[in-house]
């Protein structure tokens, strides 16, 4: 799902952390979805098994809030315009709802790859016993 | 041909388990076997008896069947939220590792029971046992989880109940004998209960309650009770002590209470006749008689070809019904019963017989050979009990946490060999001197009322 990031390595150390914070910060206002009321989990590309089946799994109102803001980005967008300034999504709302459950899917698929791919061998003492 | 150091061997072996058994007399099972040890290892009840063999059969029985829930349905929940995605392993996980150990792992409830179980190959006592900690204390109550594989199993359970009469009309026996408690319903008989009461937040709390250390106990069969007790004191660690929440509902004594109940059904015909009967050997109300009663009246046939000894077995309508009188034994009350099954005429004419029986019962028209035959089949069913793993598990993981001992099915068996005749005749008139639970289900224009039948309601 997710593109390589350099992120994770950025957020780890706190010297970088503190330089990049400002040029993260413009470049999300910068990338406009704020401005339409949708949050950046929204963005994702949701044509694929993974995506599917996180949606799936949110809460009733979670499902129906996110349903609310992609409609309303929809309608701005066809009428070239933006929310007013304090309907903006606020950066604390900007949390990653979705992403925790595609992780988890991702784990699980991973975890049922491994599965599949394992090689069984049978233990050393049930091996000596002639089991 | 025995080689000399196998022959030893043996020998040395039989001398062993000669030392450690108990003597036994001839009418004696062999009992050394039977026993369970019980035992406590940081407050976690346990109990285990080494059955030779290669396997092992491992239960957690907790106190939390459908008596003790405090809303309908969150024992089934419970049951199949068992083995599900934990904090530690995916359910994939624990389905393919049990896979590979050769092993089966189910849940199922019972009235006071809920009961997660797993067989294996002997070796792998540790890795069950840390399993079976793990779904106590770390399972992970996911509403995904439940949304799709714990409502339909839930949704199956209900469509079989109320497809099934018989079932129904023993359900409903039961809560008119004791209402509430005892008498909730072990499936979902409307779809109310699990859409309205029940979600994973609210099985969470529940389980917090169920698996709290004073409310389970941990029973093998086939394992040593020294490894047992090492690695129940090892793995049980993170599952809380007390309850979450004291759960009252279900703990007060039950009372027997008696009715009628008639429900109209488009797939086949039930009559259950039911009368107070004997609590778990373990309780306090404990009456071997009802066993013997029970089966005097029986209707199921131990024989091939042949309608067997049993007093309802003879005098059913046809052959095609199906009789069978059943001693449900509680910790703390019990239900003698008799469900019978087959078509609307043959229904209400077997069940006019097996009134007529229990008369003749407490008139004494019953000769003492059928006695002691019926002495000898419950007496049977005891000791069968105790080869059959699975009632054994049940019955002393029940024990332990209600009575804080575990069932020893030799002292049963002892118990039913004392029951005279006399006790037996007292039996059956004090059940026709108390309120009957009669509950009809079928074709109600045939099947008759309880009044018809010639018992108090």
């Amino acid at each position: 799902m997710s593109a390589p990031s350099l992120a994770p390595a950025i957020m780890k150390r706190p010297w970088l952390q503190r330089w990049m914070k400002p040029l993260a910060n413009w470049y999300t206002n910068a990338a406009g979805y704020r401005q339409l009321g949708l949050r950046a989990d929204d963005l994702l590309p949701e044509e694929n098994d993974v995506v599917h089946t996180a949606l799936k799994r949110l809460r009733p109102q979670e499902a129906y809030d996110r349903v609310f803001r992609l409609r309303r980005a929809f309608q701005l967008s066809m009428s070239h315009q933006l929310l007013p300034k304090e309907e903006w999504t606020k950066p604390e709302d900007d949390t990653p709802y979705l992403t925790e459950y595609i992780k988890e899917i991702e784990t699980e698929m991973a975890e049922r790859e491994d599965l599949e791919a394992m090689v069984i061998n049978k233990r050393q003492s049930n091996a000596n016993a002639g089991h | 041909m025995l080689s000399r150091t196998t022959a030893c061997r043996g020998a040395q072996r039989a001398a062993r388990q000669l030392s450690s058994t108990q003597k036994r007399g001839l009418a004696a099972p062999a009992s050394g076997s039977f026993q369970y040890q019980s035992g406590e290892a940081k407050g976690v009840k346990f109990a285990s008896r080494d059955f030779a063999g290669p396997t092992t059969t491992l239960a957690l029985v907790a106190k939390a069947g459908t008596r003790y829930q405090p809303l309908p349905g969150l024992t089934e929940g419970l049951a199949n939220f068992a083995f599900r995605a934990t904090e530690r392993r995916s359910t994939l996980r624990i389905v393919r590792e049990s896979e590979l150990l050769g092993a089966t792992l189910t849940a199922h409830h019972s009235r006071e029971n809920l009961v997660l179980e797993a067989k294996f190959l002997r070796d792998d006592l540790p890795y069950f046992v840390e399993l079976f900690g793990e779904v106590a204390s770390q399972t992970k109550y996911q509403p995904h989880v439940y949304n799709e594989e714990v409502l339909p199993m839930i949704h199956f359970a209900h469509t079989r109940f109320v497809n099934s009469p018989v079932d129904m009309a023993i359900n409903s026996a039961h809560s008119l004998a004791f209402h509430r408690g005892l008498g909730n319903s072990t499936a979902s008989a409307s779809q109310t209960p699990y859409t309205k009461y029940l979600d994973a937040e609210t099985i969470e709390q529940f389980s917090k309650s169920a698996y709290a250390k004073s409310n389970f106990a941990v029973v093998a069969n086939g394992a040593d009770h020294g490894e047992f007790s090492k690695w129940v004191g090892q793995f049980f660690n993170e599952v809380p002590a007390t309850p979450l929440q004291q759960l009252s509902q279900g703990t007060e004594q039950t009372k027997y209470h008696g009715g009628e109940e008639r429900l109209a059904h488009d797939g086949g015909n039930a009559i259950v006749i039911a009368f107070p009967g004997s609590s778990s050997f373990t309780g306090q109300f404990y009456k071997p008689e009802i066993a013997v009663l029970g089966s005097l009246l029986g209707g199921q046939s131990a024989v091939k070809w042949s309608p067997g000894f049993t007093i309802l077995g003879q005098a059913k309508a046809t052959p095609s019904t199906l009789v069978q009188t059943t001693s449900a034994i509680y910790s703390d009350a019990g239900l003698l019963y008799t469900s019978i099954t087959g078509s609307a005429q043959a229904v209400a004419e077997t069940a006019k017989a097996a009134v007529d029986a229990i008369k003749k019962i407490a008139a004494g028209e019953i000769s003492s050979e059928q006695i002691s035959k019926a002495k000898a089949a419950a007496k049977f069913k005891e000791l069968e009990n105790g080869q059959d793993i699975r009632a054994g598990l049940q019955l002393s993981g029940n024990g332990l946490v209600n009575n804080s001992q575990a069932y020893q099915i030799d002292e049963v068996a002892k118990a039913i060999d004392g029951v005279s005749e006399e006790a037996v005749k007292s039996a059956a008139k004090t059940l026709l001197e108390n309120r009957a639970s009669v509950s009809a289900v079928g074709d109600l224009f045939v099947l008759p009322y309880a009044e018809e039948l010639g018992l108090k309601v």
